[in-house]
């Protein structure tokens, strides 16, 4: 009967034992994400953080779970951005969210994340495969760059075969066009410019490159370039493509500035800016993605990682680490 | 071979760099003070940070300096008194050693903080009240900033301009009604005629008003602007610059209608050169100063937010490890005009370097 009873105690004992255990990450009331910029001032980057801002408010009303934010700037320098990491880890973070700086130089922040246990949300600048490989809590969230000069690349066909000499000005059969890049290090750069181009030729618009620069996908870089280049081309440049919508604004600057209103100019991202002057119908077009739906994807993501739980549905992920958003096209005449 | 003698000193080399080792890379000899992080919880009136730029870099400044693990909290919609109350609470449960308030609704604020809903130390911003409660105040003397912003309004309007005040719906604070105050006595003194119109810092009713004074004609008289908040200075000098000729020069037009309770009523105001003739405000962000380079603003009073940041981290921790009572800092307030934004004094002030 002893042994019985004893048999019994042990049964209950362990039931209780596996009943009690480490809380569950759900039951979390709280959850601290800590974001990187790569540059504050980029307008699109500054977009991405508005939106994340009301995200986050948005999953606070939704879930009664308070979530804090900790962004910061890491202003182009890795190793500040290494730092932040380093020190949003130190100071708890749930989850990492970076926009790195040098998508070759991820490495060192997530071997520091890796030690510590710390998801990472990686956005807008993808690290490179090896990378992303190494852990499976390493996402990424941003926009096919392949998609995005396609689509920026149809803009401009679809304008030639309605009416090709809004394209060509002269009426000499070409369409004269300068290309304003992003940073060389920055694999969205090569791939829009290198497609935009392609789309272009595909689409059967007869193009002509007069020149072309890196402005770092900065207005006041490319507006320094567009000028030099309007002294040095006069009354030839047709069409400014510009790897986003910061730099077209930056030729759309110079050619205020010149007096010169019919040269066309595409851009990419939708930012605020860049939708202002496309419904002031000074830019031709852009390619946006969603920032609600991109802001959403990392917002989702990362709680869902510091919370522990399955990724939502929603946001379905491509080899169980990456999330594309969807982009479409925004033009001066649909506006 | 090595003798005793060798040994012996190989070993006490040995022990030598075992105990410089234990000196420099661990506590056990030389302890290291443990330093206390302070979590600090800084709960802004807006939606949005934004307007908060050089204030952010003095606080992050602070911070790192002070050990501090500084969260910046937004409210869910602008100028939310109740929201901001229940925030305050939220962090003070949650494990914040101190709060920073830049108050949504002053007088709540500060009544909850005289009845004692609030434990730990709290730093209020701009406050213009005297918030015993707290455990210190750093603000502007907001009157005089009125003041001072009329004086230069009134040197360069003509004889019969009138001084038009834009007051943002919803600010009641006791900070927005010494600004006020100082510039409506200044006008009073000068016998300026002032008229009030209330608006939303954004959207169509405030957009119709400035609309409505900016093509006044001759007949009707040119105008002079305040405006009462950072907000609405933006978002007045955005119309000017999206309806070129309404600002600066003497445009000609019918006042247009705008519904009551929308705004004022901009009827009897004395003839002139039509138009506006200059936007004045407070405030010194990015967006302002942009303005401001324009000439779409004329000139605006400024503190320096960084410098507010930072102290009010400074006064926090210092409450925090000294106690005592209830700290006040007085900010200096600048009167800046375009030609101003390139001096080296106003430089550091208006884009402080981190």
């Amino acid at each position: 009967m002893k042994g019985k009873k004893a048999i019994l105690m042990a049964a209950a004992c362990l039931v209780l034992t596996s009943c009690q255990g480490k809380p569950k990450e759900e039951d979390k009331s709280s959850i601290r994400i800590g974001i990187s910029l790569y540059r504050g001032e980029d307008t699109f980057i500054n977009n991405i953080r508005g939106e994340l801002e009301e995200k986050a408010k948005e999953y606070e009303q939704s879930r009664g779970i308070k979530v804090t934010l900790d962004i910061q700037d890491a202003k182009g320098s890795q190793n500040v951005q290494n730092d932040q990491v380093e020190r949003f880890i130190s100071l708890g973070c749930d989850v990492v969210c970076i926009n790195p700086v040098d998508r070759m130089d991820a490495s060192l922040m997530i071997d520091r994340a890796m030690t510590a246990g710390v998801p990472v949300v990686f956005f807008n600048r993808q690290p490179v495969e090896e990378d992303m490989n190494r852990w499976d809590q390493l996402y990424y969230v941003g926009v096919d760059a392949k998609e995005t000069a396609v689509l920026q690349g149809w803009i401009v066909v679809d304008l030639y075969r309605k009416d090709p000499r809004a394209l060509d000005i002269n009426g000499d059969g070409v369409v004269s066009y300068v290309l304003l890049e992003g940073e060389s290090s920055h694999q969205d750069s090569l791939i829009r410019t290198e497609w935009s181009i392609q789309t272009l030729k595909d689409g059967g618009v007869p193009i002509e490159k007069i020149t072309g620069g890196i402005a770092n996908w900065e207005r006041s870089q490319a507006s320094a370039l567009m000028e030099q280049w309007l002294d040095a081309w006069p009354d030839t440049i047709e069409l400014v493509v510009s790897n986003n919508d910061d730099m077209a604004l930056g030729a759309i600057d110079a050619l205020e500035r010149a007096g010169i209103r019919d040269v066309n100019v595409v851009g990419i991202d939708g930012t605020i800016p860049g939708t202002e002057a496309l419904e002031a119908g000074k830019l031709l077009g852009t390619v946006s993605a969603n920032k609600e739906v991109y802001a959403g994807a990392i917002m989702e993501l990362a709680a869902s990682c510091a919370l522990g739980q399955e990724l939502p549905d929603s946001y379905p992920l491509t080899d169980g680490a990456y999330y594309w958003v969807l982009q479409e096209i925004m033009t001066f005449k649909e506006n | 071979m090595i003798g005793r003698r060798g040994k012996a000193l190989i070993l006490a080399y040995v022990a030598f760099l075992t105990v410089l080792f234990l000196m420099c890379s661990t506590d056990l000899i030389i302890r290291e003070p443990e330093r206390e992080v302070y979590q600090i919880a800084v709960i802004i009136e807006d939606v949005r940070d934004d307007n908060y730029v050089n204030f952010r870099k003095g606080i992050e400044q602070a911070a790192m300096e002070f050990h501090g693990d500084v969260q910046f909290i937004t409210l869910y919609k602008r100028l939310d008194g109740d929201q901001q109350i229940e925030l305050m609470s939220r962090e003070q449960q949650d494990g914040a050693h101190a709060l920073i308030i830049i108050p949504a609704d002053e007088e709540r604020v500060v009544s909850a903080l005289a009845q004692g809903q609030v434990s730990v130390p709290v730093v209020l911003l701009g406050s213009g009240q005297a918030g015993e409660g707290a455990a210190g105040t750093i603000a502007p003397d907001h009157k005089a900033m009125g003041e001072r912003l009329a004086r230069e309004m009134a040197v360069r309007m003509d004889e019969g301009c009138q001084a038009v005040i834009f007051e943002e719906t919803g600010r009641k604070s006791a900070m927005d009604r010494l600004f006020l105050e100082g510039a409506k006595d200044v006008f009073d003194q000068e016998g300026i005629r002032w008229m009030t119109v209330r608006a939303e810092s954004t959207g169509p009713a405030l957009s119709e008003a400035v609309l409505a004074l900016g093509s006044r004609g001759r007949e009707e008289g040119r105008t002079m602007i305040l405006a009462q908040s950072t907000e609405l200075l933006t978002e007045i000098a955005g119309i000017f610059g999206e309806n070129h000729g309404l600002f600066g020069a003497g445009a000609s037009g019918k006042t247009r209608e705008y519904g009551p309770g929308q705004a004022g009523s901009l009827e009897g105001a004395p003839s002139s050169h039509g138009g506006v003739g200059g936007l004045y405000g407070r405030g010194s962000t990015l967006g302002v100063l942009n303005y401001l380079d324009q000439g779409l603003i004329t000139g605006i009073c400024v503190t320096d937010q960084f410098s507010l940041g930072y102290r009010s981290v400074e006064m926090a921790i210092q409450a925090l490890e000294a106690g005592g009572g209830h700290r006040r800092l007085k900010l200096d307030s600048y009167y800046i005009e375009k030609e101003d934004l390139r001096r080296p004094e106003y430089e550091m002030l208006l884009y402080p370097v981190e």
